[in-house]
């Protein structure tokens, strides 16, 4: 999910940083979301769909649809596809619904 | 469409279906309910799916409590091939002022002499129920453990299901648009899919309910008033008991799904039938959902919708025969508060038809109660 060489824009690649997915460490560069950070790194199970279980994942990447859901910092159902990734964030696959508390 | 009927019910929530499946039960054979859209899909099916036994009035209070009980058996009952939902998880009814306070208190002393389970608590207790409450906004809370809230979709399809079993023929997408009388009496139903002849009708119109009066000239002591309700992302099980506060104007419950529903009143809502969104409404209920239950402000909203109060001057409904004309029967001006009183009502209402001592009296619900200054205000609505 990193485009290297664009024909019009030029991207500018953000500083290397360090997150956590489920306790593995990964890195990812300032200025990508969460999800973006995760793909690149090979993850492409998010989640769970609640009912039958199937796997979800990066499916909108517009905050729309709810596939990304995970719970990042403590806080459940976060949109990792519209959430930027910071250093040191605590990511993890969400079980169920989420909890408020 | 039948030609002829012995009792048509003019609306299909679950007043209608209740009505419609009490007098199956008692034998009555050729029943028509008549609904202009699906079932349950005027106020039924936009309330806050809540079931109440603390109540301001004795009237009210044993109309809940018999409701209640019913609901606690009524998929068996119904024999029903689903399930309506129905979770005691208990009412947190919480006091904001000295005033409410004091109210409460009142409340509690009838509830108590009616055989109903409910303290009066202080706020730390009702911290215990529900942790995340803002304790400090409150004065103190009553708490009855035996209230709760069911599925208003599945409760009509259940009440619907067992009716037509009996034998009761229910007409969706049909509309009265008259009603046929000759000196004083019901001859006849007139809709948009053809003719019923009758002696019998039933107004459980709920929000549409004056219109139905009007088609025979009579005036009903109703009108409609838009309520608005939200619902939220489902989380996991959290609150157990739905949330309330009449002078915060809130109630909130968590469903079986894990959604949040929650609503409020508005004072300055026009008497008219619209059920349309505000995004006042939106703006108004979660600065107050974030005041008194603040962990639900992280919550996203996935929609909102409106629905009538159909309401009354005393905040009590209108029950039974209509004198003015011979054969009608009115179920009607429930405040905000019929799906809870539905199973009830419906057996009242059917023993009132076929002339059969009623469970409960209800001559002191008569519309005339309003003309004889006879009222008895409810004052614990939102």
């Amino acid at each position: 999910m990193r485009i290297q060489n664009h024909p019009i824009l030029n991207f500018e690649k953000g500083e290397e940083i360090k997150f956590y997915f489920d306790g593995k460490q990964i890195s990812a560069f300032k200025g990508e979301t969460i999800a973006a950070a995760l793909h690149a790194a090979g993850v492409k199970v998010l989640g769970k769909s609640l009912f039958k279980h199937r796997p979800r994942g990066f499916y909108c990447a517009i905050g729309n649809c709810s596939a990304c859901s995970m719970v990042v910092n403590g806080e459940a159902n976060v949109r990792t596809c519209v959430t930027m990734v910071q250093e040191g964030m605590i990511v993890e696959t969400q079980k169920g619904k989420g909890e408020i508390l | 469409m039948i030609k002829a009927a012995d009792v048509v019910i003019i609306g299909g929530g679950i007043i209608g279906c209740s009505i419609a499946y009490n007098l199956a039960k008692k034998g009555v054979k050729n029943i028509a309910v008549i609904e202009k859209d699906y079932l349950a899909s005027g106020a039924t099916g936009r309330c806050g799916a809540g079931v109440r036994q603390q109540w301001g009035t004795e009237m009210n209070c044993r109309l809940a409590m018999e409701s209640i009980k019913f609901y606690e058996n009524a998929n068996e009952e119904l024999k029903y091939d689903g399930d309506i939902e129905f979770k005691q998880g208990g009412y947190l009814i919480v006091s904001s002022t000295d005033k409410e306070y004091e109210q409460f208190s009142k409340n509690v002393k009838l509830q108590k002499s009616l055989g109903i389970d409910v303290e009066q608590i202080s706020p730390q207790e009702a911290k215990e129920i529900v942790p995340y409450l803002n304790a400090d906004i409150i004065t103190s809370a009553t708490f009855c453990p035996k209230d709760g809230h069911l599925n208003p979709f599945l409760a009509t399809d259940a009440y619907a299901k067992a009716a037509r079993r009996l034998g009761a023929n229910i007409y969706t997408y049909t509309k009265v648009i008259g009603i046929k009388t000759s000196d004083s009496k019901i001859t006849g139903v007139i809709t948009d899919k053809g003719e019923i002849a009758t002696n019998i009708v039933v107004n459980a119109a709920g929000g549409f309910s004056k219109i139905i009066g009007d088609m025979v000239s009579i005036d009903l002591p109703v009108y409609s008033e838009r309520h608005q309700i939200l619902v939220t992302e489902p989380v996991e099980p959290t609150q157990k008991p739905m949330v309330m506060s009449f002078s915060l104007n809130i109630y909130c419950q968590q469903t079986p799904h894990g959604s949040f529903i929650m609503g409020r009143g508005d004072d300055t809502e026009p008497r008219d039938l619209r059920r349309t969104s505000s995004w006042q409404f939106l703006d108004e209920m979660s600065k107050t959902v974030t005041k008194l239950l603040p962990p639900l402000g992280n919550l996203r909203v996935i929609r909102q919708w409106g629905g009538l109060y159909n309401i009354t001057p005393d905040k009590q409904p209108i029950l039974g025969s209509v004198k003015e004309l011979d054969g009608f029967y009115v179920a009607i001006g429930f405040s905000g508060h019929g799906f809870m009183l539905a199973p009830i009502t419906g057996l009242l209402l059917a023993e009132n038809i076929l002339g059969e001592k009623t469970t409960i009296d209800i001559s002191m619900l008569d519309k005339d109660r309003f003309n004889r200054g006879e009222l008895v205000l409810e004052p614990s609505v939102v």
